[in-house]
C-alpha cells in the first residue's frame, strides 16, 4: 500500500516512539505507569507500540485506563474489549458514576448539582467556578467534559499514585499542541498529584498514524471505515463524508469538525442574531 | 441517479429578485436560474421567522401543532429520515442556531453541520457563505456519489445584523459612508428596538439588506460553481427558497416578528434543472409541500407525519388552502403572554387573525400583493362563514 521509502520513513517514526517508551521505562517504575486508551485510532497505535517494545524486553504492559464518557459508540466499546482480551491487558474501565447515575442514565438529561457526591461538587463549584443549580448530561458541554473526563483521570492518577500517563498527543492535532515535548511534567495542585504526561507519538501526522495501521495491521475501530475521522462522544462526533478516513483529503481538511451541542451556545448565537 | 439540493436562504425577501420584478440587478445569478426551472410566483411559507417556518420546509409540519415548544417535537419527522431510511445520502450545511442539533433538527443527517463549534463574531454571528461553500466543497471532494444525494445548504448572510461589504453598498447607494461599527450601531439602536421613527434610517437599513441579498447572490454563484466541478447539475434538480422575509416599516416594525404580512411571508420559490424550460406558477402554493415534493422526487415514501402534498411532477397543481401560524411577538424579547397568530389563504383572500377573536384583518391577495387595505369590512357573510369553516377544520 505504501512505497518502501514510505514504509522506511514509517519504521523510523516507530523507533523514535520505541525510544521515548524506553526511557519512560527507565524513569518510572513499572507500577507508576498507565497507559490511556480511548479505542480511536492515535491512542490505540500508541497503545501497540507499547506493547512491541514489552514484547521486545519481555516485560508485562503497564495499567491500561479508558474513560467512559456514558456517551460512547458502541463500535468503540467493541474494540475496547476485543483487544483486551486479545492483548490480555491490564485494563481499567473508567467513569463518573455518580453523574451517570443522577442523570438516570439518559443524555441531555438536567443533573442537580446538590445531588452530586462531594468530590464533583467541590470541582463544581471550586474549579469550575460554576454557579448553576444543574447542568446537562452531555460530555462536550462544559461542566459535563470537566466532570466526566477529567476529573475521572485525575481521580485514576491520584488513586493509583501513577508517576508517568502515556498519552496519544500528537502535535498536528490543534494549534495548541505545537510546543508539547515527549515528556511534560504536571506539578501537583489540590486536585490531582503531580504526574508526567509522556507522549510518544507527537511526530506522528495524520496521514502518518493512518498508513502505519494500515501498512503495519494494526487494529482500528470500524467506524472510521464509514467516514469518521475523529470520534468523540458518540452524539457528538460528526461524520464529513461516507469514505474511509484514510482515502479522505487528511492534508487540506479539518480533523475535529465540531462536536458540540451545548445549550450555551445555541442561547448565546441567538442573542447575537438579534432574538432574546 | 437523480439527486436533490435544497438551498435555502434566511430572511430573503421575494422582491429583491430579478425574477420577481425587481429592478435593482441585486441577484443575476439567481435570476439567471429562473430561466431554466419553475418559478413560482406566489409561495407562502408557514411562518414569518425561522422556527416557525422551518417547521414547514423541513418537516411539513405547522409550528404550533404540538404548542409552543422549545424543540423540535419527537413526533415531527425531518425529511432527511426517510431519505435515508430509503438509501438516500443526506448532507446538511447550515448556520443557524434555531436549526442546530440543540433544537433537535440533527435527525436523519448522515452530515449535519450546524456550526455551533464554531466561532463566530458579533458582526457576523453566523458562517459567512464563502465559508458554508468550502463545507459544501470539503464533502463533495470527499464524497463517494454511490448514493443520491439530498444537500441541504443555508445561507445566514441576509439575516441582520446587515454589516454590508462596502464594495457592494457603493454600487447600490454610494451615498451611504457608514462604517462596520456605524452599521452595527444601527443594528443594535434601530433595529433591536424596532425603532421607525426616522425613515431615512429606515431606508438606510433597507440598502444594507440589499447590500446583504448581493452578496448571498455571489455566493450561490460559487457554490453552482462547485456543483459544476463535481457535474452534480446534470443529476440534479435544486430547490431554491427562503424561510421568511423581513419588514422595512410596511407595518410598522423591522425585522421579522410574530406578524404574518407578505413582506414576510411570501417568499421566493425557484426550482432549477439545467434541462427545464422555463415555466410559471401562478396559484398560492406553502413551503409545507417542500418535503413531500422531495420524497416524491426521490420515489421515496412518504412521513406519515406529513401535513404537505407533494407538488411533483409540477403540472396542474390544484389550487389549495394554505395555513401559516406563530407566536405573535413583537420585538426581539418575546413575552409570555404573547398569543398564537394565524394566517389562511382560500380562494383569493387571505386572512390574518388570532383565534380569541382579538385579531382579524383580511386581504386581497390577487389585487393587493403587500396586504397594504384591510378589506374585512367589505367581506360578505358567505365569504367570513367559508373562511371560518376553513379555519376550524385545519384545526
Amino acid at each position: 500500500m505504501v512505497t518502501e521509502e514510505r514504509k522506511k520513513e514509517l519504521e523510523e517514526k516507530i523507533a523514535k516512539s520505541k525510544g521515548i517508551v524506553r526511557e519512560a521505562f527507565s524513569k518510572f517504575k513499572h507500577e507508576e505507569l498507565a497507559i490511556t486508551w480511548t479505542g480511536g485510532k492515535d491512542s490505540t497505535l500508541t497503545l501497540w507500540i507499547i506493547r512491541e517494545v514489552c514484547k521486545e524486553d519481555a516485560i508485562a504492559i503497564p495499567k491500561v485506563m479508558t474513560i467512559d464518557e456514558g456517551d460512547a459508540f458502541p463500535e468503540i466499546h467493541q474494540i475496547l474489549e476485543e483487544y483486551e482480551k486479545k492483548w490480555d491487558l491490564d485494563l481499567e474501565w473508567c467513569s463518573n458514576k455518580d453523574v451517570i447515575d443522577a442523570a438516570g442514565g439518559e443524555l441531555g438529561a438536567d443533573v442537580e448539582v446538590a445531588k452530586l457526591n462531594d468530590t464533583n461538587q467541590r470541582e463544581i463549584r471550586e474549579r469550575l467556578d460554576y454557579p448553576g443549580d444543574k447542568f446537562p448530561f452531555e460530555a462536550e458541554s462544559w461542566v459535563g467534559n470537566h466532570l466526566m473526563k477529567t476529573v475521572v483521570f485525575n481521580d485514576f492518577v491520584t488513586r493509583n499514585n501513577i508517576k508517568g500517563m502515556f498519552m496519544a498527543i500528537r502535535w498536528d492535532e490543534q494549534k495548541a499542541r505545537v510546543k508539547d515535548e515527549y515528556f511534560v511534567l504536571r506539578p501537583g495542585d489540590e486536585y490531582t498529584t503531580e504526574h508526567t504526561r509522556i507522549q510518544p507519538i507527537l511526530h506522528f501526522t495524520e496521514r502518518d498514524i493512518w498508513d502505519t495501521t494500515l501498512t503495519f495491521d494494526i487494529p482500528y475501530c470500524s467506524l472510521y471505515k464509514y467516514g469518521y475521522r475523529s470520534l468523540g462522544a458518540a452524539t457528538t462526533s460528526l461524520k464529513m463524508s461516507d469514505i474511509p478516513a484514510w482515502e479522505q483529503d487528511l492534508e487540506n481538511t479539518v480533523e475535529r469538525a465540531g462536536r458540540r451541542q451545548d445549550k450555551e451556545e445555541a442561547m448565546e448565537r441567538l442573542r447575537k442574531l438579534g432574538y432574546m | 441517479m437523480e439527486n436533490t439540493i435544497l438551498i435555502t436562504i434566511d430572511t430573503l425577501r421575494k422582491d429583491m429578485l430579478g425574477a420577481y420584478g425587481s429592478k435593482e440587478g441585486l441577484t443575476p445569478f439567481i435570476d439567471s436560474l429562473g430561466k431554466n426551472g419553475l418559478v413560482f410566483e406566489s409561495p407562502y411559507a408557514t411562518g414569518p421567522y425561522t422556527q416557525a417556518s422551518f417547521q414547514g420546509i423541513l418537516s411539513s409540519e405547522y409550528y404550533l401543532e404540538y404548542g409552543k415548544e422549545k424543540k423540535l417535537n419527537k413526533d415531527k419527522t425531518l425529511i432527511a429520515e426517510p431519505l435515508k431510511d430509503q438509501g438516500i445520502y443526506t448532507a446538511g450545511f447550515h448556520s443557524n442556531a434555531y436549526l442546530s442539533y440543540y433544537f433537535g433538527y440533527n435527525k436523519g443527517w448522515e452530515i449535519f453541520y450546524d456550526s455551533m463549534a464554531d466561532d463566530v463574531t458579533d458582526m457576523h454571528p453566523f458562517i459567512r457563505g464563502g465559508e458554508i461553500n468550502s463545507k459544501v466543497k470539503e464533502f463533495l471532494s470527499n464524497f463517494s456519489f454511490s448514493k443520491p444525494l439530498f444537500l441541504w445548504v443555508h445561507y445566514m448572510d441576509v439575516h441582520e445584523p446587515y454589516i454590508a461589504e462596502e464594495y457592494i453598498l457603493s454600487k447600490i447607494d454610494p451615498s451611504i459612508k457608514l462604517s462596520k461599527d456605524q452599521m452595527f450601531a444601527m443594528f443594535k439602536d434601530v433595529v433591536l428596538p424596532r425603532d421607525i421613527k426616522d425613515s431615512n434610517k429606515v431606508d438606510t437599513l433597507k440598502k444594507l439588506y440589499m447590500a446583504k441579498v448581493a452578496e448571498t447572490d455571489n455566493y450561490i454563484k460559487e457554490l453552482f460553481t462547485i456543483f459544476e466541478s463535481h457535474n452534480l447539475l446534470d443529476s440534479s434538480t435544486t430547490i431554491i427558497t427562503s424561510d421568511h422575509g423581513d419588514e422595512f416599516a410596511e407595518h410598522g416594525g423591522l425585522s421579522h416578528d410574530g406578524k404574518m404580512y407578505a413582506e414576510l411571508v411570501n417568499v421566493p420559490l425557484l426550482i432549477y434543472n439545467k434541462f427545464f424550460g422555463q415555466t410559471t406558477i401562478d396559484n398560492p402554493i406553502s413551503l409545507i409541500d417542500i418535503p413531500p415534493t422531495i420524497c416524491s422526487m426521490f420515489g421515496v415514501e412518504q412521513a406519515a407525519s406529513f401535513k404537505g402534498k407533494s407538488l411533483y411532477p409540477f403540472e396542474d397543481i390544484k389550487p389549495y388552502t394554505l395555513y401559516g401560524e406563530a407566536v405573535g411577538k413583537i420585538g426581539h424579547k418575546g413575552k409570555d403572554t404573547d398569543k398564537p397568530v394565524h394566517f389562511i389563504i382560500n380562494d383569493g383572500i387571505k386572512a390574518i387573525y388570532k383565534k380569541d377573536g382579538s385579531l382579524w384583518e383580511s386581504y386581497d391577495v390577487n389585487n393587493d400583493p403587500k396586504d397594504i387595505s384591510d378589506i374585512s369590512s367589505k367581506l360578505t357573510e358567505d365569504t367570513k362563514d367559508k373562511l371560518t369553516s376553513f379555519i376550524k377544520r385545519n384545526k
